[in-house]
């Protein structure tokens, strides 16, 4: 659990950690959309690029990141995997029994991959430059008119960046129970998916009650410092957009326009047969 | 109209002139403990007939066993609870009009126990601003406290990192600073020390006590470690919920049977005094004078001190100027059957191997563990006694080196592990967070029938184990969650006992208990050792447990054993340099400081009682 270190903030000083957490949120979102309109290799490679100058402008190294990715690429060549044989198309390269790849299902497969990688480490990119609170307030800030519906913004906020503090503490407490009984002679690698079902038990049941514990004394820690909601509260580092984020928004704009004009520069190719 | 004007200014400048700073008056809490249903069981009483006034600027200590009322009683002071009847003025706010709410809280802050369960920013400076950020400050002025306070609470260096990565006294700097930002007329320190290691615990008592004398801040100490009260202006002492004794220091240990009826100690300190004064040793004037450990130590070398050193400051028997770092390790040889008990081979444990961060937890550890010892491991936070634990009972492998359980290499393909867990059990701290089941029984018995035996046999295991941690059999069906702190720790040893182990593996199991809880604990400890055979290994942070239980002393530093042997060959060294003096008992030190001073005593006498023997033949 521990080698999980993705989303995890990567504690250093660079122009991107620097950026207002609006403008981070705003870039990954836009980020994220653009690559679910990508078609061909050229507009991801153009992505790739642009990830890995955004990556070096961070300071965050990339083996922090490679790392951090490790533990969720399985899942991941599950999905190309299963992408790759379903979808069919006429030009078989192998074809076994009821099993066939075709080539278009490689590129597919291909195209998935590159794309769930950029998506991954695009948006915790976010998380690995923005402290959680940070992060909050961005989104506590840009989505301040949803108050106005009725929409607990704060609430919803301090809930998130008190579950962003408390993930960790929780996890190294989930990894001391499941030594703590294996300590008692519990083994997990045995015994038919119920009976393993039910070894969880004994590791569920005192983390939840721990969980419980714990938000109760950090409520009661809260109202000692005076919590109160939103109310009146006012902020030790308040977000105040300055020439760098106003630069940055312009960047990404013209990431768009350029990957628009890349998209009909392609396509007119193609039409033109070249 | 001017007879009742006059009246009224009358009336204020009473309440001005009599008004303690927090005045406290006939406080009674209650609530009612109800049934899964709903239904109202009975009504607790946790808090009666409470009358306290505390001075602005004084230091004032709450004592009492876990359960007696002091945490609930400190709760009222920041309107965290409101009383049931009576009332608690703080500041001249009455703590039941709900408007004041904040400015109270403001002005008695709070520092809790669990460093962890506090800190809510993820970045130090961010958390110390929360209090700040709810009071509504300017900007400026936020960063201009936050400042202050991460200074006042010398955590300044930590900042930016993230709380998560600091230790536990560290924390609870943060939190000391994130209370200091608010500007507190008052900070109250619920057991904060508890989680804390002892060097820890000195420091942030170091920090509460500067701020009281420095900047005047109304200091509420709340604890059940006597000694940590010796300095304080004034002692409450609790029990169930009642005032049962109140003074100053000296006053409060004179009722040394109060004391321990109230389920706590006297300082070592002055235990020592105590019996030193029932010899006549020391007179009722000396004994005025003592108010430290130094101070009697000082006190013993001077009146019975022999030859010339009697002005010697605080040293170790060899005169060495050695550096701090680099101590000769005191290893003392001894003869094992390697085909018997548990034996590490040089051992090595490495974290994040190939990493950035990699830590070496473990580094040539040898070390072997016979059967029927009383081993105390002891080192700070980080030397690594965790790693070695779990290197006993297969729960980690070495990355170099080997562990032998009976001869036989515990990595080995073939051998089997579940037997090994079941031989050497595993205590981890805090052990009563593991526990799961609906009763004590079925808790007990999960080890067992983990072993794969029948379910009458398992019950029989855990009803044995029950008994032998001192609990009586009425516990059977009650719900582990229900019960005492130091109960569900028995209840959670005996769940390791259960499984029946020749070692029995405890880290740190007397944390967070108090006094009396914590040594009838030991006690049980010390007579599973010699009745029922098993072999104790114990993590600890108190060397004054230490020197009263363990037979067998290995010290662990930066992964390495810096020393190893029977504790009256370490206690008795010369080779013990002077960095690791001040974390010897009282008891040791006095005895070693005589020696010095040319009295004819046996340094080697570690326990208190044998100390005491020692201490008659001097004068």
């Amino acid at each position: 659990m521990k080698d999980i270190t993705i989303g995890k903030y990567y504690s250093v000083d660079s122009l991107i950690h620097r950026l207002d957490p609006r403008v981070k949120l705003v870039v990954t979102l836009i980020y994220v959309i653009s690559l679910l309109f990508m078609r061909n290799a050229y507009m991801y490679l153009v992505a790739a690029v642009v990830l890995m100058i955004y990556i070096k402008l961070s300071n965050v190294p990339i083996i922090y990141i490679v790392k951090g990715t490790k533990g969720i690429i399985v899942f991941l060549l599950f999905t190309v995997i299963l992408q790759i044989l379903t979808v069919k198309g006429a030009d078989v390269l192998f074809k076994w029994k009821f099993i066939s790849i075709t080539r278009t299902g490689v590129y597919s497969g291909v195209f998935l991959f590159v794309r769930l990688i950029l998506i991954i480490v695009g948006s915790s990119m976010m998380t690995y430059t923005t402290t959680p609170n940070e992060l909050t307030d961005g989104l506590e800030k840009l989505l301040s008119w949803m108050k106005k519906l009725g929409v607990p913004v704060h609430e919803i906020a301090m809930i998130m960046s008190i579950a962003l503090r408390f993930i960790p503490l929780l996890s190294s407490e989930l990894d001391r129970i499941m030594k703590a009984q294996t300590a008692r002679g519990i083994d997990f690698s045995e015994g038919n998916i119920f009976e393993r079902l039910k070894k969880l038990l004994p590791i569920i049941i005192p983390l939840f009650v721990s969980a419980i514990r714990r938000s109760n004394e950090l409520a009661l820690a809260m109202d000692a410092r005076c919590y109160h909601g939103g109310e009146g509260r006012t902020k030790m580092k308040p977000l105040q957009y300055s020439r760098r984020d106003y630069i940055a928004y312009i960047i990404l704009l013209l990431y768009l326009v350029f990957l628009i004009l890349l998209k009909k520069m392609l396509h007119l190719s193609v039409l033109s047969g070249v | 109209m001017n007879n009742e004007l006059s009246k009224a200014s009358t009336y204020n400048f009473e309440r001005y002139i009599y008004m303690a700073f927090i005045d406290i008056k006939n406080l009674v809490f209650e609530y009612f403990r109800r049934d899964d249903e709903g239904n109202v069981e009975e009504m607790v009483e946790a808090l009666s007939d409470i009358s306290i006034d505390i001075e602005q600027g004084d230091f004032i200590a709450i004592v009492g066993k876990n359960g007696s009322g002091k945490s609930t009683l400190a709760k009222q002071i920041n309107a965290l609870l409101t009383p049931s009847e009576g009332a608690v003025i703080v500041d001249g706010m009455d703590t039941e009009n709900e408007e004041l709410r904040l400015s109270i809280r403001k002005t008695a802050g709070m520092v809790f126990q669990n460093p962890d369960n506090q800190i809510i920013g993820s970045m130090v400076e961010e958390d110390v601003a929360f209090g700040p950020e709810n009071l509504g400050f300017s900007k400026e002025k936020i960063w201009n406290q936050v400042d202050v306070a991460l200074n006042m609470a010398e955590i300044q260096e930590y900042r930016k990192n993230n709380p998560n990565n600091l230790s536990g006294g560290q924390k609870q700097r943060v939190a000391i600073a994130g209370v200091l930002a608010m500007e507190p007329k008052c900070i109250i320190f619920d057991e904060s020390t508890a989680m804390l290691d002892p060097g820890s615990r000195k420091r942030i008592l170091k920090t509460a006590k500067l701020l009281n004398k420095e900047k005047g801040i109304t200091i509420i100490w709340i604890t059940h470690h006597m000694n940590e009260v010796i300095e304080a202006d004034k002692v409450f002492v609790m029990k169930q919920g009642k005032l049962v004794l109140q003074g100053t220091p000296k006053q409060i240990f004179e009722e040394e049977n109060v004391i321990y009826d109230c389920g706590l100690m006297l300082p070592v300190l002055y235990q020592y005094i105590k019996f030193l004064s029932g010899q006549g040793l020391l007179s009722k004037e000396d004994v005025y004078d003592i108010e430290s450990d130094e101070d009697l130590i000082d006190f013993l070398v001077n009146k019975y001190g022999i030859n010339g050193t009697k002005t010697a400051k605080v040293g170790a028997v060899k005169a060495d100027s050695k550096n701090n770092n680099d101590m000769d390790a005191i290893i003392q040889h001894r003869d094992y059957n390697p085909a018997e008990g548990l034996l590490l081979d040089n051992v090595s444990y490495i974290y994040n191997k190939g990493f950035a961060g990699e830590i070496k937890a473990l580094n040539n550890v040898n070390l072997h563990i016979g059967n029927g010892e009383f081993v105390a491991v002891i080192g700070s936070t980080g030397s690594g006694k965790s790693t070695l634990m779990q290197h006993l009972n297969g729960l980690l492998f070495p990355d170099d080196g080997n562990v032998y359980y009976k001869g036989k290499d515990v990595a080995d393909k073939d051998f089997p592990l579940k037997k090994l867990r079941q031989k050497v059990g595993l205590v981890f701290q805090y052990p009563e967070y593991q526990l799961f089941a609906e009763t004590v029984e079925q808790d007990v018995a999960f080890g067992p029938l983990n072993m794969d035996i029948s379910k009458v046999e398992a019950n029989k295991r855990a009803y044995s184990a029950i008994e032998a941690v001192g609990l009586p059999d009425t516990i059977y069906d009650a719900a582990p969650l229900s019960l005492s702190g130091g109960q569900k720790r028995r209840v959670a040893i005996a769940g390791v006992l259960a499984m029946g182990p020749e070692y029995l593996v405890l880290d740190e199991p007397t944390a967070g208990l108090d006094p009396v809880s914590a040594k009838q604990l030991l006690d049980m400890l010390k007579h599973l050792q010699i009745e029922q055979k098993i072999t104790i290994v114990m993590v600890s942070h108190s060397m004054e447990e230490v020197s009263e239980y363990a037979d067998r002393i290995v010290f662990l530093k930066h992964g390495e054993v810096i020393i190893d042997g029977e504790s009256s060959y370490v206690y008795s060294s010369d080779l013990l340099p002077k960095s690791y003096y001040s974390n010897l008992p009282l008891g040791v030190k006095i005895l070693r400081r005589l020696k010095e001073a040319g009295v004819d005593v046996d340094i080697s006498k570690h326990k208190k009682e044998d100390v005491f023997m020692e201490l008659c033949g001097i004068a």
